[in-house]
């Protein structure tokens, strides 16, 4: 345990994250639309020790009636539809949907058309856009922690 | 060893065999009676009629036998390996085959409303259903499980996957084959190497290309990078699944240090288009080299130190024990591989018969000291993977990596078998597409990939992953489980949801 924490010691010194500003939080549900796992796995890195997510109040959270923000990724499978749609009715207001990954945001995606419902853009207003493939766990952060969600 | 050409590239050679419907089901008993291990089947109108074919693997041969459908319907042989279950299932709903003897034949991809018409019914005093999903709690991929339990008690689970299915297989059809890897490189994020390498191998195999040697050591150097950051990823996983904070973040941070060395060699972070049909797209300088392979030893220590505190956490250690056993007999019959088989004391692993890569003649399998088959003995499986893979990557780069060019193989070398077709009398049906079958083995096992080119296009691409392997072998491993213990289970196989559904 004690080399674990030193171990993590030494990573917190060399990242060295500029502490948080202000007193903000961003609940944060991520709901997976048929993406390739690329997306999931930046996403759980942004909350890992070189990054650190919490430091600005950013928390994923399990259910969606905590959220302030449905965190989307991939293209939106026939079969995700209607759950992705009841997460996001199941969310208090003001509430925000974030598409994470180019898949989200309907950019070259490979799919056969007939598996796949209607883009996200046209499912749900989409008010932050998180492109790349997958976006870089920077690109996560930056994007997350700029959001105008919780305003 | 850069530059000189090769001899005699060694692959994985196809045998293919038709039968006719009435001796399908002997055939196959005969393949499994003779050590064959079922690694697929897939459904096809590349010849024209719709066929059915069950591989078989064999060392690095895999064997291939095919049955015509006749009415549309081919004999089961789920009654003599369970691993054909959802493959059969699967060829139901995605190409309309039913198979006779696979009684009842429940629905895998199409999702039914009724509970009655896709899960096994569980009768008896106290039995009750809990469903989750497909939205988990965390950053987890979608998919449904049903659960029978008494009390807290696990007595059976329908998992209901596929909520991701892109119809990535149908889609790349009439693709050409350099545009094909798109689809298998984006089935799923974290084995895309493994499952690159396969597509790459299988179209290598259909259309006569021969890969060189420098191409063969970029795509080992490339597959064991995806099996190091997926290692510690599971590692910090299961810490996870236990509650061990400590262990979660410095694992997380371990895998984190081997995705920016990921991105500094390939330019991803995932090791995405790094894989080319028929050569490599990787060049790695000797400064590059040199400089991975001191981050190598960097992050070998490091990982060693963290593993060895990891073990000597008795806290940890006794939460893992007896948690989601596999027994041996079953991890065969339900065609379990990678880390979860070998978890069991099954010496199988993919990289032993992988000529065309450059894996050491010595290569041999790890298995644990007391191979248990629970949550602890597949842990313990990525902690002692991870020093062969460390060793593996130092030596092979050792070398600078460059591109190498596609080339065509010269008619007469011996460096491929050009499939048999050993018919038994049966006509045959085809316009004779080019098949290509590989196999390669990913963090979780064994991905096969099937290719079918007809005029120069993708008539057909049939991708069955580790996870897809693994997923039956995991339902079954937490029966009799405590319900809480499922998230702890499910994160010692850590298997994708992406691949299976593609």
């Amino acid at each position: 345990m004690f080399v674990l924490l030193r171990h993590l010691d030494r990573v917190r010194r060399e990242v060295a994250l500029p502490r948080r500003q202000g007193a903000n939080s961003l609940a944060v549900r991520h709901v997976d639309a048929g993406s390739c796992n690329a997306c999931e796995h930046e996403l759980t890195a942004t909350a890992g020790p070189h990054y650190d997510l919490q430091r600005f109040g950013i928390d994923i959270v399990a259910s969606p009636r905590h959220a302030d923000v449905l965190l989307v990724t991939g293209p939106v499978t026939t079969r995700m539809r209607d759950a992705l749609l009841a997460a996001y009715e199941a969310m208090p207001e003001p509430r925000r949907v974030a598409a994470l990954g180019d898949c989200a945001l309907g950019c070259g995606v490979l799919a056969l058309a007939t598996e796949l419902a209607e883009p996200l853009e046209e499912l749900l207003p989409v008010d932050i856009r998180i492109p790349g493939c997958p976006p870089s766990p920077e690109a996560i952060a930056l994007a997350l922690t700029e959001s105008p969600a919780g305003e | 060893m850069s530059g000189s050409l090769p001899a005699a590239p060694a692959a994985q050679t196809l045998e293919e065999r038709m039968a006719r419907p009435s001796e399908f089901r002997a055939a196959c008993a005969e393949e499994l009676g003779r050590g064959g291990r079922f690694c697929g089947g897939y459904a096809s109108t590349a010849t024209g009629a719709p066929s059915w074919t069950a591989l078989f693997a064999v060392g690095a041969m895999t064997h291939a036998l095919r049955t015509v459908a006749i009415e549309g319907s081919v004999p089961s042989i789920v009654g003599l390996s369970g691993a054909a279950g959802w493959d059969e299932r699967e060829a139901h709903d995605l190409h309309g085959l039913d198979f006779a003897g696979h009684e009842p034949l429940r629905p895998l991809v199409e999702h039914p409303a009724a509970p009655a018409d896709w899960t096994v019914p569980v009768l008896g005093e106290g039995p009750y259903d809990v469903a989750v999903g497909p939205i988990h709690a965390g950053v987890i991929e979608s998919g449904h499980f049903r659960f029978h339990v008494v009390g807290e008690r696990i007595l059976l689970i329908d998992p209901r996957l596929f909520h991701k299915h892109r119809g990535l297989e149908r889609a790349a059809e009439g693709s050409r084959p350099e545009e094909g890897m798109a689809f298998a490189a984006r089935a799923c994020g974290a084995c895309a190497v493994a499952n690159s390498v396969a597509y790459a191998q299988a179209c290598e195999a259909a259309l006569d290309l021969v890969v060189d040697p420098d191409a063969r050591r970029a795509r080992t150097v490339l597959l064991e990078l995806e099996r190091l950051y997926n290692h510690l990823n599971d590692i910090s996983a299961i810490c996870a699944g236990v509650g061990f904070a400590p262990g979660t973040m410095a694992f997380a941070a371990l895998k984190e240090r081997a995705m920016r060395l990921n991105q500094e060699l390939s330019g991803h972070r995932f090791l995405f288009g790094s894989i080319a049909l028929g050569g490599s797209a990787l060049e790695i300088d000797r400064p590059a080299t040199e400089r991975a392979r001191a981050a190598l030893r960097d992050l070998a220590t490091d990982t060693a130190l963290a593993w060895r505190e990891l073990r000597f956490s008795a806290s940890v250690q006794a939460r893992l024990g007896g948690v989601g056993q596999l027994a041996p007999e079953d991890a065969i019959d339900l065609g379990a591989v990678g880390p979860s088989a070998r978890a069991t004391g099954i010496r199988l692993d993919t990289r032993t018969a992988s000529p065309a890569l450059a894996y050491p003649a010595d290569f041999a399998p790890v298995i644990p000291e007391d191979p248990t088959g629970d949550v602890a003995a597949r842990l313990e499986m990525r902690g002692l993977e991870l020093p062969a893979t460390f060793e593996l990557l130092d030596s092979l780069l050792a070398e600078p990596l460059s591109p190498a060019p596609l080339r065509k193989s010269v008619e007469g070398t011996p460096e491929r078998t050009s499939p048999q077709f050993v018919s038994e009398g049966v006509p045959s049906t085809d316009a004779s597409p080019s098949r290509g079958v590989a196999r390669v083995e990913s963090p979780r096992g064994e991905s096969v990939c099937v290719v079918e080119v007809v005029d120069g296009r993708i008539a057909r691409l049939h991708l069955r992953t580790a996870s897809y392997a693994n997923w039956p072998a995991l339902a079954h491993a937490a029966t009799e489980s405590l319900l809480p213990d499922f998230p702890l289970i499910n994160k010692s196989f850590e298997l994708c949801y992406a691949c299976v559904d593609r």
